[in-house]
């Protein structure tokens, strides 16, 4: 039987870390995250260079900004740290299924046999770090048999850490008390027994810390013997991928929009990635002032992570119908699917790589408009400038070489959308000129017609028309034809 | 140079060795000549000789699979007229300008580019400035249109920037029609030619561009020009259209070099 194995992943200074996640150009700024408004805003968390000038968390912004005038203030933004967290969790993830969300950035994964993919638990913890930059949060790691060891020994300086096996007790031991649980209410009584560490609490007898203490002395005590018995929870996997942000001042442009939406989409796009989907389908809400929110949804033509082009299709639809009132806050919801895989073939033609293509048409929408790009569909009827576009999706090519078909040698025929109208001199039964725009204009040469067409006579729009192929003095032959409304109209050219 | 000399000099004395003389590893016994395949021949005279068809050597397995996997290098169109001009098809990599103003086949010689490509399992890429694309007569040409993208720009720029990511995702073979005369959108520069080119080049796509009059400069590897587009009429029917092409420029082959091509009605 496998022993429980639990690595943890932890976040220092969440509110700071999730914050500059989002604004990552105040990282070498002297920056402070705050708590509550008017007098009552106190400092949370602050960068390194704002803690070299003084700053602590708990001073209130007033004493911080006598410390020192240019800190910059941030409030704590709930949607910063919920994306955050989410993509805490989608690191986790990416390593293991079993994943609980422990709130604040702290989350738990199972990694019992895991060791089979890396060498040593340390080489899985300094993985899991690396992924954890990736997106943008600088997280410890630390690995131990149950979640209490593992947690403090993520919060260790020297991250990753790792416990070994049955050694829990031995870790704690030498740490101080404060490293147990920072919040415990009985560290001033502790200090006065004359207890500093977390070994000095594990010696003493169980029953006597529960007589004074209560039940929470007793599990004290059992933390601090290294014994957690509470289990790891598992959370079920999200439907969905969202990031977004409230921002500090109403945004009225739609370009400084797009340069905060831009990251918001490279963060989407990166935690995509580490799950292997895909954006099927973005969804915009901004919350606009004053009050009010707009949403809109976009569907991609195609699965993709490119960020380029879901940027280019958020501009189009923004820029199509603005949201009518200044931003003060924004979420980008991702909804995932599976991007299109294909298996090569090693002999026959190279087939398109699937995700490529998939991000090539979703960039060509984005440039031209969605019934500009796709596969041609013939459509039933008569009339030629009809046609129809669907989803392009070659089947996968043969999987050995072929001859091409010889060439039928047909003439074909460039279709004008719309029919231009021209003007067309009869004489008697035949055509003898045709004066319309460019080079569609001559007298006749040769004419042949007409054929009569009646087509949709089943409808309340029916189309019979008189056709002639007609060969100008320049050359070029033209189909045209005559309408039920005897309005002459050119619609293709023989070329 | 006074203190460089006995350094030289240094370098060239023999060393003093204390080591016995080296000895050579004695040859390796003399292998008895073999003729190659003589094994497997032996192999297969004990088997069945349906069993013996199938027994194949490394190496003549590895000859097979390369002369599988390897690509022809140009895609013909499969018009003979045409493909004489280019010395058997529109070559991979390479870019070829059809150029005329008057109706000389060039949207049919674009057709069965496609045609042909997508008949032996190839993914193409219409860029169809003029907007002018069948479904149903391309269908009828030999299309497939399964394997067919129709892009639909507006202008030469968005044609342009429309080949260039088609070319990048690995179309095998990307044709662009910028339509009749006048043609929709300003003129590309021709550093955007220049660097489509190189993209085709890199990427091993078969380009065709067709326009009324030149646009690729020297991005281009060859440019056929049709001219003197005759129409036949017989019993007061169109029955088709005879041309003819030349070859104004070819970077390895002798330009002026003419054909005629016919083409046919649907009849």
């Amino acid at each position: 039987m496998t022993s429980t194995r639990i690595a943890c992943f932890y976040v220092p200074m969440f509110p700071l870390a999730a914050r500059l996640r989002s604004e990552p150009e105040l990282l070498s700024e002297a920056v402070a995250v705050v708590e509550g408004n008017g007098n009552a805003a106190h400092v949370v968390a602050a960068t390194r260079r704002a803690r070299t000038k003084g700053i602590k968390p708990g001073l209130s912004l007033a004493q911080a900004r006598s410390i020192l005038p240019k800190l910059i203030a941030r409030g704590r933004d709930t949607e910063c740290e919920r994306t955050a967290q989410e993509a805490l969790i989608e690191v986790a993830e990416s390593f293991s299924p079993r994943v609980e969300d422990a709130g604040e950035g702290v989350v738990y994964i199972d990694i019992a046999g895991m060791t089979r993919h890396y060498d040593s638990e340390l080489d899985l913890a300094k993985a899991a770090m690396r992924a954890a930059d990736e997106v943008g949060l600088p997280a410890r790691v630390g690995i131990a048999a149950s979640k209490l060891a593992a947690r403090v020994a993520a919060e260790l300086p020297k991250s990753p850490t790792v416990v070994d096996p049955g050694s829990e007790s031995e870790f704690l031991a030498p740490l101080p008390l404060a490293r147990l649980t920072p919040q415990l209410d009985a560290a001033s009584m502790l200090a006065r027994w004359g207890l500093s560490s977390i070994g000095e609490l594990a010696r003493l007898p169980e029953a006597e810390v529960a007589a004074r203490l209560g039940e929470a002395g007793r599990e004290l005590h059992y933390a601090a013997r290294g014994i957690d018995p509470r289990p790891l929870i598992p959370r079920p996997l999200p439907p969905d991928f969202r990031e977004g942000m409230e921002l500090e001042w109403p945004l009225v442009a739609l370009e400084p929009f797009l340069y905060i939406a831009n990251s918001a989409l490279e963060r989407l796009s990166k935690r995509m990635e580490l799950q292997g989907f895909a954006c099927k389908r973005l969804e915009l809400t901004m919350n606009l002032d004053p009050d009010g929110f707009a949403a809109r949804a976009i569907e991609l033509p195609a699965p993709t992570r490119d960020v380029k082009t879901m940027l280019t299709l958020l501009r189009l639809d923004l820029e199509k119908a603005p949201p009518g009132a200044p931003v003060t806050g924004f979420s980008l919801v991702a909804h995932p699917d599976r991007p299109r895989r294909a298996q090569l073939s090693l002999f026959g033609p190279a087939a398109l790589s699937p995700e490529k293509l998939a991000t090539t048409i979703a960039r060509l929408v984005a440039l031209l408009g969605e019934d500009r790009v796709g596969m041609a569909l013939t459509v039933d009827g008569h009339l030629p400038e009809r046609y129809g576009i669907g989803e392009f999706a070659p089947p996968p090519p043969p999987d050995r070489r072929l001859k091409p078909e010889k060439s039928r040698g047909l003439l074909a025929m460039r279709v004008f959308r719309p029919p231009m109208p021209v003007e067309v001199l009869m004489h008697g039964e035949q055509i003898t000129a045709v004066k319309g725009e460019g080079d569609v204009c001559g007298s006749v040469r040769s004419a042949s017609g007409p054929w009569r067409v009646e087509s949709d006579w089943w409808t309340e729009a029916p189309a019979a028309r008189d056709y002639w192929d007609v060969e100008l003095d320049g050359g070029n032959v033209y189909r045209l034809y005559q309408s039920e409304t005897k309005e002459w109209l050119v619609d293709a050219r023989y070329d | 140079m006074a203190a460089t000399a006995p350094l030289i000099d240094w370098q060239f004395q023999l060393l003093q060795t204390s080591h016995p003389a080296p000895t050579l590893v004695p040859p390796p016994p003399p292998v008895e000549p073999v003729e190659p395949g003589s094994a497997l021949a032996q192999v297969r005279a004990t088997l069945e000789a349906s069993v013996a068809a199938k027994v194949r050597s490394g190496a003549e397995l590895l000859r097979r699979a390369a002369n599988n996997t390897e690509r022809p290098e140009l895609i013909p169109t499969t018009l003979e007229a045409f493909d004489a001009l280019l010395g058997g098809g529109l070559e991979r990599g390479k870019l070829v300008e059809l150029v005329s103003r008057r109706a000389t086949g060039r949207y049919s010689i674009a057709m069965s580019a496609l045609a042909s490509a997508t008949s032996i399992g190839e993914a193409a890429a219409l860029v169809d400035l003029g907007d002018g694309f069948d479904p149903r007569l391309a269908e009828t040409n030999g299309v497939d249109l399964r394997r067919l993208l129709w892009v639909r720009p507006r202008s030469v720029k968005e044609a342009v920037m429309s080949a260039e990511m088609l070319v990048a995702t690995g179309f095998q073979l990307v044709v662009i029609d910028l339509g009749l005369h006048p043609v929709k959108g300003r003129r590309a520069p021709d550093a955007a030619w220049v660097r489509l080119a190189r993209s085709a080049e890199t990427s091993r796509t078969a380009m065709l561009v067709s326009s009324p009059y030149p646009v690729t400069g020297t991005a281009s590897e060859a440019v056929i020009k049709g001219s003197s587009g005759r129409p036949k009429w017989r019993r007061g029917l169109l029955m088709g259209l005879e041309m003819t092409l030349t070859l104004e420029k070819h970077r390895h082959r002798k330009a002026g070099t003419r054909s005629t091509l016919a083409l046919e009605v649907l009849p």
